[in-house]
C-alpha cells in the first residue's frame, strides 16, 4: 500500500520535472545517416522520431516513455554490427528501419535469431518480407504495389483518358538494370498481361548511363505510346531530356518512385518539359487529405522540429508506420517479443484513416497487405496526387 | 536511312565525351604511370566548380573555364606533390593505386558533406538547344564537346612533339632514368604532367556540366569508360584516346539501337576484349611502350 503510493508520487514527481527518468523503453532506429543514402535515410528516420514524439507526449506506451538509439546502417556489413549492437549490449524491445532495403535484409537476420522484432517502414525489395521470418513486419507497400499501381492507372485512367482500348495502347518498359528496376519491369509485365495490355518492348540499361540517345530513337521508331520507367534520379533526368531533346512526346510516361518525385529532378528536366509526367510512389504531400487525416498536422510537426518542409515522402510513410506500430503496442500487456508479434498481428486498421492513406493488416507473411502506393503528376511544376480518386487532388490530364 | 545517321550522330558525339574525359587520365597513366581511380572525382570537382561559379556569379557555362582550369591544374599538381611523389619511391607500385583510390573515396565524401546527396544542376544557358542539321538532331553543348576535344587533342600533340618541356615529358615517359641522367628534373615533369591532365579535366568539367547534373558519384558514370578507352587508344597515346573514345561511342551507340540497350555493355568490353588480344599493348601505342622496361 504504502509502496505503490510512493511509486505513485515519484512517478508523477518525474513526470512532472520532465527529464525522463521515469521508466522507459527502448528502441532502435537503424537507418543509413552517413553515406551514399543519407540523405533519404535522414529523412527516413526523422518519420520515426515525430512519431515516437507524438506517441510519448501522450503519456509514452503502457505508461513509459520510448527512448530511440540510433544504429548507423552506412553498409550491409554495419547495418548486421548495428543490430547487434541494439539488440544485445543496448537491450532494444524491437528495431525499426531502414530504407534500404540491402540494409534491412542484413540486419533482419541478426534480430530474427536473437528473437528481436523488426519493422521495416520504408524498403520497398520484394524479398524482405519473402524469407518466412517471424518476428520481421512491413508496414510500407513494395515494388510489386508499384507495379500494380502503374498498370492499374494505365488501365482506369490513362487508356481511357487518351481514347484508345487498352489493347491497342503501345506500351514500354524501360528500367535500370539492378535487382529494383528489374523486379518492378517483371510485374509490370505480368500486371500488364494480366489486363490485356500489350508491351512492345522491355529494355534494361545501367543506373550509370551516361547516353540514352539510342534507347530513345528506338522507342521514337516503334512509336511508342506510353514509357514506363523504373529508375533512380540520373537516368530519369537523361531519359526525359533526352527524349524532349529528339522531338520524342510519347502520349505518356509513368515513372516509378525515386528519381519522378523529387523537385531537384524537376529542377533539373525543367517545369516545362516534366510537365504531364506520371509517377507512382509512396503517399506524398499534395493530396486530398481526407483520405489522408492527420498529414497536415505531420507536416505541422515537421516544420516545428526541423525548420524546413519535409523533402520527400519517406518521413510521412515511416511516420504512419511506426505510429500504427507503437499505437498498438500500448495496448497491449507487455513488450515481450511474443507479445508484440500478436498485438502486430491483430492490427485491422482502414484505408483513409492514416495520414499516408493506406490501411493496415498483415498477411501470413508479415507484409501490410493493404499498403498501397499513389499515382502522381507533375503539374506546373508541382508534384500532384491524381490518383487513386479518393486520394486525387485534380483530375489526371492528358494529351496537348 | 535517316535512322541510321541519327545513330551515327549519336555514336560521335557520345564518342567526344569520352574523348575529353580519357585525354587527361591517358597523360597521367602513360607519363606518370599511375592509374589514377580519383579521375572521375576530378571531373566531379570540376562540374561542381563549375555549377558553383555558374549560379554565384552569373556567368555562362563555358566562362568558367578560367578559374576551373588552372584549379584542377593545381589539384592534379598537388596529388602528384604530396600524395604520389612520396609513394614514387614505395617497394611496390600498387601504393599509389590504393592513394588514389583513398583519394577518390575522400572526394566523394567531401562532396556529400558540402552538396549534400542531392544533384545541382548548372544552367543550360542555351547548350541544350536541338539543331536539326538535315535529318539528324543533336544538341549545341554536343557540338562544343566535339570542338574542344579536337582542340585539346591537337594542342596537346603539339605541346608533347613540338615544345622543349613536351619533348622531355616525353623523354620522361620514354625512360626515366636515362631522362635524369640527361639533366631533366624528373619530379617536377611529374608534377607538370599530373597537373596538365587535370586541368584537362577542368575544361572537360565545364563543358559536361551544363549537360549532366551534377552529383557526388558522377565521376563513376564516366570513368571506368575511360580508363577503357585509354587502354584501348594505347597508354599515353593522345590521338589513340581520341579514336578509342569514337571507337567506344560509335559501338555504344550502334549496339543500343540495334542490339537492345541492355546488351551495349557486352558489346562495348567485347570489341575491348577482342582488340586487347589481337594489339595488347592497344590501338595506338607507341614507342612509349617501351618505357615499360623502364625501372
Amino acid at each position: 500500500m504504502k509502496l505503490s503510493y510512493l511509486m505513485k508520487t515519484t512517478a508523477i514527481a518525474l513526470a512532472l520535472t520532465a527529464t525522463a527518468a521515469q521508466a522507459e523503453v527502448k528502441f532502435g532506429s537503424l537507418y543509413p545517416f552517413s553515406g551514399q543514402l543519407a540523405l533519404l535515410g535522414e529523412e527516413s528516420a526523422r518519420g520515426l522520431e515525430l512519431a515516437v514524439e507524438e506517441i510519448n507526449a501522450a503519456g509514452g506506451i503502457q505508461g513509459e516513455q520510448i527512448t530511440l538509439v540510433r544504429g548507423d546502417a552506412v553498409d550491409n556489413n554495419q547495418a548486421i554490427g548495428e543490430a547487434r549492437r541494439l539488440t544485445s549490449l543496448e537491450g532494444v524491445k524491437a528495431i525499426f528501419g531502414t530504407y534500404s532495403s540491402a540494409r534491412s535484409i542484413a540486419a533482419s537476420q541478426v534480430t530474427e535469431l536473437a528473437g528481436i522484432p523488426y519493422f521495416e517502414l520504408g524498403a520497398v525489395a520484394e524479398e524482405v518480407t519473402g524469407r518466412g521470418m517471424k518476428y520481421l513486419f512491413r508496414t510500407n507497400p513494395t515494388a510489386d504495389d508499384m507495379a500494380k499501381m502503374i498498370i492499374q492507372m494505365v488501365v482506369e485512367k490513362v487508356g481511357p483518358g487518351l481514347g484508345k482500348e487498352p489493347a491497342d495502347l503501345k506500351i514500354a518498359i524501360i528500367h535500370e538494370d539492378s535487382s529494383y528496376g528489374t523486379s518492378v519491369a517483371e510485374r509490370q509485365n505480368a500486371y500488364a498481361k494480366e489486363a490485356g495490355l500489350s508491351i512492345v518492348t522491355t529494355q534494361a540499361y545501367p543506373a550509370a548511363i551516361v547516353d540514352m540517345s539510342s534507347l530513345v530513337l528506338d522507342l521514337k521508331n516503334r512509336e511508342v505510346d506510353i514509357v514506363l520507367q523504373t529508375s533512380y534520379q540520373n537516368d530519369s533526368v537523361l531519359f526525359l531530356q533526352q527524349a524532349n531533346e529528339a522531338g520524342y512526346k510519347p502520349s505518356a510516361i509513368i515513372g516509378g518512385g525515386g528519381g519522378y518525385s523529387m523537385q531537384p529532378t524537376a529542377d533539373a528536366v525543367g517545369h516545362d518539359v516534366i510537365e504531364g509526367v506520371l509517377d507512382v510512389d509512396f503517399t506524398q504531400y499534395t493530396v486530398n487529405t481526407s483520405y489522408t487525416p492527420g498529414l497536415e498536422q505531420f507536416v505541422e510537426a515537421y516544420q516545428k522540429k526541423y525548420g524546413s518542409a519535409p523533402r520527400s515522402g519517406h518521413s510521412l510513410n515511416n511516420y504512419v508506420g511506426a505510429k500504427v506500430i507503437l499505437e498498438a503496442l500500448g495496448k497491449a500487456s507487455d513488450l515481450e517479443p511474443d507479445t508484440i508479434v500478436d498485438t502486430v498481428k491483430a492490427i485491422d486498421i482502414e484505408a483513409g484513416v492514416t495520414a499516408a492513406g493506406y490501411g493496415f493488416k498483415f498477411g501470413d507473411d508479415n507484409q501490410n497487405e493493404r499498403a498501397e502506393m499513389m499515382g502522381m503528376q507533375w503539374q506546373d511544376g508541382k508534384l500532384v496526387t491524381v490518383f487513386p480518386d479518393s486520394a486525387a487532388m485534380t483530375p489526371i490530364k492528358l494529351g496537348e | 536511312m535517316n535512322t541510321f545517321l541519327q545513330v551515327l550522330t549519336n555514336g560521335i558525339m557520345l564518342g567526344s565525351l569520352f574523348a575529353i574525359v580519357a585525354v587527361g587520365l591517358t597523360l597521367i597513366f602513360g607519363i606518370v604511370k599511375v592509374v589514377n581511380f580519383a579521375h572521375g572525382e576530378f571531373l566531379m570537382v570540376g562540374m561542381y566548380l563549375t555549377y558553383v561559379l555558374t549560379t554565384w556569379m552569373g556567368i555562362h557555362p563555358f566562362a568558367t573555364v578560367i578559374l576551373v582550369a588552372p584549379a584542377l591544374f593545381l589539384l592534379g599538381a598537388v596529388t602528384q606533390r604530396f600524395l604520389i611523389q612520396p609513394l614514387m619511391s614505395a617497394d611496390d607500385d600498387h601504393i599509389q593505386i590504393f592513394a588514389t583510390v583513398g583519394l577518390s573515396t575522400a572526394l566523394i565524401n567531401l562532396a556529400l558533406l558540402v552538396f549534400g546527396a542531392d544533384i545541382a544542376s548548372t544552367p543550360a544557358s542555351g547548350l541544350r538547344t536541338p539543331l536539326q542539321l538535315g535529318p539528324v538532331r543533336l544538341l549545341s553543348g554536343q557540338v562544343a564537346i566535339l570542338v574542344a576535344s579536337i582542340a585539346v587533342v591537337v594542342v596537346l600533340q603539339f605541346f608533347l612533339s613540338r615544345t622543349q618541356t613536351g619533348r622531355a615529358i616525353r623523354a620522361v615517359a620514354q625512360n626515366r632514368a636515362a631522362a635524369q641522367l640527361m639533366g631533366i628534373n624528373v619530379n617536377w615533369i611529374y608534377i607538370l604532367t599530373f597537373g596538365i591532365g587535370a586541368a584537362c579535366v577542368g575544361v572537360a568539367s565545364v563543358l559536361i556540366a551544363p549537360l549532366y547534373p551534377t552529383s557526388s558519384g558522377i565521376g563513376t558514370y564516366f570513368v571506368l569508360t575511360a580508363f577503357v578507352v585509354v587502354v584501348l587508344g594505347g597508354l599515353g597515346s593522345i590521338g589513340g584516346a581520341f579514336a578509342g573514345a569514337m571507337i567506344i561511342g560509335l559501338i555504344d551507340s550502334f549496339a543500343g539501337f540495334y542490339i537492345g540497350s541492355d546488351l551495349r555493355e557486352v558489346a562495348v568490353f567485347g570489341v575491348f576484349l577482342l582488340i586487347l588480344i589481337l594489339k595488347p599493348s592497344g590501338l595506338f601505342s607507341s614507342r612509349l611502350n617501351l618505357s615499360h622496361v623502364s625501372p
